[in-house]
Parts: C-alpha cells; structure tokens; sequence
C-alpha cells in the first residue's frame, strides 16, 4: 500500500491516493504498515567478507515474518557463521624470529618482522525470535528472544521495548531494556590475565553478564524530513578479558621483544551513547545522515558519521553509496608492548581495537526487482580499511594517542625508542553482502 | 560516570545534537504534516533503518573489528567476536 512517489501523477490525484493510503493505514501499527501486501515477509541474506591475510567470515541469514490480522507480529531469525583465517594475537612484530604456543598447545613460528598472528577457525550457530504486539492504536511491544552458541562462546539474551505514537504519528518514542547471560570458554582453558600463559584459573567457563536500555525519539519535521535521536546504555559484568590476546615484553636496552604475557581487561564496563539521524526524501532521492558519539569507562571514546544516498532509478532500482567515517581514543590500558622488568600495570592489552582506531569505509548497494522474481533483490560491495592514528601525527591530541605505536605505558623507555618497536600496518577489508527481501 | 567528549569531537555533536533537538521539540511547525501529506513518509525507504538485511550485517562487522557499540535497538547477540 504504498505509493510511488517518482510517478508522474496529477497533484489531486496524488493527495487523494495519499489520504486514502493514510486512512487505511491509520488502523495498523506503524511497524506494519509499509509492509502489510502480504501475511508473510522473507529476508535472505549472505556476507562474504574477507581480510586481507587474515580472516574470512561466510554468513548466510534468513529471516522469516508473520503478520496477523490482528495485527501481531511474528518473526524468526537463523545464521550461520563460518570464520577463518588468522588473527592477530597482540604480540607486536620482532626483528627476530618469535615462536609462541596457541591455546590448544601448538607451537607457532613467526617470521622475522612478520605481525604475530594465530590461525582459527569456527563456527557460530545463532537464532533470534521477535513478537511485535499492538497495545492500542499507537502504542506496540516488542519482545526478542536470542541464543548463539561458538565452540568457545555461548550467548543468551532477551529484550523488551515499547514504542508510542503521539501528536498524530508525528512523534514516536521509544524506550526498551535488555539482558544478556553469556559464557566464555576459552579453548584449553581460563589463562591468568598478565601470566606467562602457562598459569590457569580452575574456571573453564566464565560468565559474562549485560544489560543494556534505551531510549529513541523518532520525529516527522516535514513531508519530506525525518529525524531520530537515540540514547542507550549497556553495562557488562564478568569476564571481559580476550582470552588468546597477548602483549608483548619489550627489552628496555635492546628494544627487541624478549617474550609476552597474557592481556588482561577490568570486569565491568559502563558504556553509553548518543546517535542522532535524518532521513530527507528529495524530490525522488533520498539522503541518509547519522552521526554517533559514544564513551565508556574504559575510556575508549568515539564519533562515527555515516552518510548514504538512494539514487532512485527506473523501475524500482536504485543506486545507493555510502561513506563511513570511524575514529577512536585508545582504552585507558591499551598498550603496543610493556617494558620488560618493569612492574606491571592492574590491566593491560594490546588488541588494536580497543587503541586509537580509525576505520573508513566505502561501499555501494545496487537494488533490483529481478525478472518475473517477486521481491527485491540488493548487491552490496564495500570496502574498509582500519589503521592505528600515528603517534606522533596531527590526529592525536596528545593524550590516548600518544600510545599509539610504542610501548607506553608502562615502563621508563622513551616514545622516541619505543615507536621504533610498532609495527601495526592497514587492515585491509571487502564485504559482499547479497540480499532478497520479499512479501507473499 | 559522566558523558563527555573529547573536545574535538563536541562541536560537532553540540551542533547535531542542537539541530535534532530542535526539530524533536519544536512541534508547531510539523503539525502542518497531515496524514494524507505523508505518502513521501511511507515508503519502506524513508525509515531511520531501511534495511535490516543491511543493517544486521553492519552491526556484526563493526561489533566485531571496534571499540564501540550502540546507537539503535537493545539486546541483540553476543559473540566471541570482540
């Protein structure tokens, strides 16, 4: 029920269709609405991503809806996740060959110069439920059910949010609250964080708990204009710790890595955001903007922009870019390496993620109705690529980033000698993502 | 624990902040969007999230390679990923 907005139509025509499209959908939630011509929904999707020299991930999804005539919801969703490849361990590259063991007692041989990684593989098996229920004529639930299970990590979880309509549908918010009890069973076992990795805790499974809420306000401005504005929260508790990540011992005189210890996170992390949005339909076009700030106490900060255009095409096609923009503040105990000899700090990691990260990403979807298919069919190709910030360069503010190549906090060496050790090089990354959504 | 940006950061979340805020709250001047002025508003495309097919394969990605999470929805899957 939904109407075409590019064709050609006489302006009285236009706005009868329009008011009688409203009269019929002003008995649906909101949610339903622009997909109500037929009882069934299917989503199909399938990621091919890849690293270069590193990981590689295969996911099929598929999601399947029901909707009602009493205008509940029903929806179920099932993945499949295939990684492998290598990844990197946090050990930072030597001038020297470096042999280290994995968690399940292989010894690896690095090559001189070469960034450490460890060759993994798995597979990840996750399903996902979600009632929609209309509470009255502008209000609606949702509950979410979630279970994925890897050989090393199991994830429960559930949600619950209500969503309400005011000022005629002109104003829409939003607010919902979840949990998450989740297992970390690390492969050969809990290694002691800051241990030589030979040191075990008598856990195998360790608990990793979260609750998260938030609340969004979705806005109509104009015929033409959207915006929405989310905040949200999530506390996790347990262990947090990577559990095959290293760090790297450095020798303070040499500057050559002289071995490595197991990293080591904090239990609890409070972390909180703010996301701001618009959709503007131009007169067939439309364009995307969102922007994201977001903080927590392990002082990993960040803003991410996003930025896309729907270039509407003939027949229902269309052109869609997008251009991402991420940058991060290193977390208060990211290190590229400690000093040997050195005491140790309470918590200490050198998994790039959690350091002064940047990420871009390009990327362009093509949608299509293919043939006599009913349906929609999309192509996606994108690709990212992520750095480290130069320490020493115009990006930092010489606070986190300062860290960003050397061994720095902990230990009396200088950044002058310590960023001769870094050696963190681009992570280069493409994604394919085919989709086929349908109604029937 | 308080909210607070880095100072490079917060002139440019002030001034979206702001602009949202402003659209949010200032109600007259959307009260002329009636319901049969909204079939630009309808569509499937001009939803703050048009795609889930997209948009669930975005947050697995860049849960999994970031620091970061957040912005849209609650609960969600866990992974060993991160």
């Amino acid at each position: 029920m939904q109407l075409d907005a590019a064709a050609p139509r006489g302006q009285l025509r236009r706005r009868l269709g329009a008011a009688a499209c409203a009269l019929l959908a002003a008995g649906l939630p909101s949610a339903a609405r622009a997909e109500a011509t037929g009882d069934w929904q299917l989503d199909g999707s399938l990621l091919l991503y890849g690293e270069r020299d590193r990981a590689s991930v295969f996911e099929p999804v598929a999601r399947i809806s029901r909707l009602f005539d009493n205008g509940h919801r029903l929806s179920g969703e099932f993945a499949y996740d295939a990684i492998s490849g290598a990844s990197p361990t946090g050990a930072l590259p030597s001038g020297q060959v470096q042999t280290t063991t994995t968690p399940s007692g292989n010894t690896v041989t690095i090559a001189a110069g070469a960034v450490p990684t460890v060759l993994f593989r798995d597979d990840r098996y996750a399903a996902d439920l979600e009632w929609q229920a209309p509470l009255a004529r502008t209000a609606r639930a949702t509950i979410t059910g979630h279970f994925s299970s890897e050989k090393d990590y199991l994830s429960r979880g559930g949600s619950a949010s209500i969503a309400l309509d005011m000022f005629q549908r002109l104003l829409t918010v939003t607010a919902g609250a979840g949990v998450n009890a989740d297992e970390v069973m690390p492969v050969g076992g809990t290694r002691v964080g800051l241990g030589d990795g030979t040191q075990m805790l008598a856990t195998g499974t360790n608990p990793k708990d979260v609750t998260s809420g938030m609340l969004g306000v979705t806005r109509v401005i104009t015929r033409r204009w959207l915006v929405g504005l989310t905040g949200s929260f999530e506390s996790e508790r347990g262990y947090l710790t990577e559990p095959y990540k290293v760090v790297s011992l450095v020798d303070p005189v040499t500057q050559e890595v002289s071995g490595q210890l197991t990293e080591k996170r904090p239990d609890t992390r409070e972390r909180k955001s703010l996301q701001v949005s618009s959709v503007y339909h131009l007169s067939e076009d439309i364009l995307y903007l969102s922007y994201r700030a977001y903080r927590d106490d392990w002082r990993v900060e960040s803003s991410t922009g996003d930025v896309r255009y729907r270039f509407e095409l003939a027949d229902g096609r269309y052109l869609l870019p997008h251009v991402r923009y991420y940058a991060q503040h290193a977390a208060s105990f990211y290190v590229a390496g400690l000093v040997a000899g050195e005491p140790l700090p309470a918590y200490a990691s050198a998994d790039y993620r959690l350091g002064p990260l940047r990420t871009a990403t390009l990327g362009l979807t093509y949608g299509f109705h293919a043939g006599s298919l009913p349906g929609t069919v999309s192509l996606r190709g994108e690709y990212m690529r992520q750095w480290l910030a130069n320490p020493s360069g115009g990006d930092g503010e010489g606070g986190d980033d300062a860290r960003a190549g050397g061994v720095q906090l902990a230990g009396t060496a200088t950044a002058a000698a310590l960023t001769s050790v870094s050696g963190t090089p681009p992570l280069h990354i493409a994604t394919l993502l085919a989709g086929y959504s349908v109604n029937f | 624990m308080t909210f607070r940006l880095r100072p490079s950061a917060r002139p440019i979340a002030l001034a979206l902040a702001l602009v949202a805020l402003s659209g949010l709250v200032g109600g007259c001047s959307a009260m002329h969007v009636q319901p049969w002025d909204r079939d630009l508003l309808a569509r499937d495309a001009m939803k703050i999230n048009p795609s889930l097919i997209e948009s669930g394969a975005d947050d697995h990605i860049y849960f999994s390679k970031e620091g970061s999470t957040g912005g849209h929805g609650v609960g969600g899957g866990g992974c060993g990923c991160n």
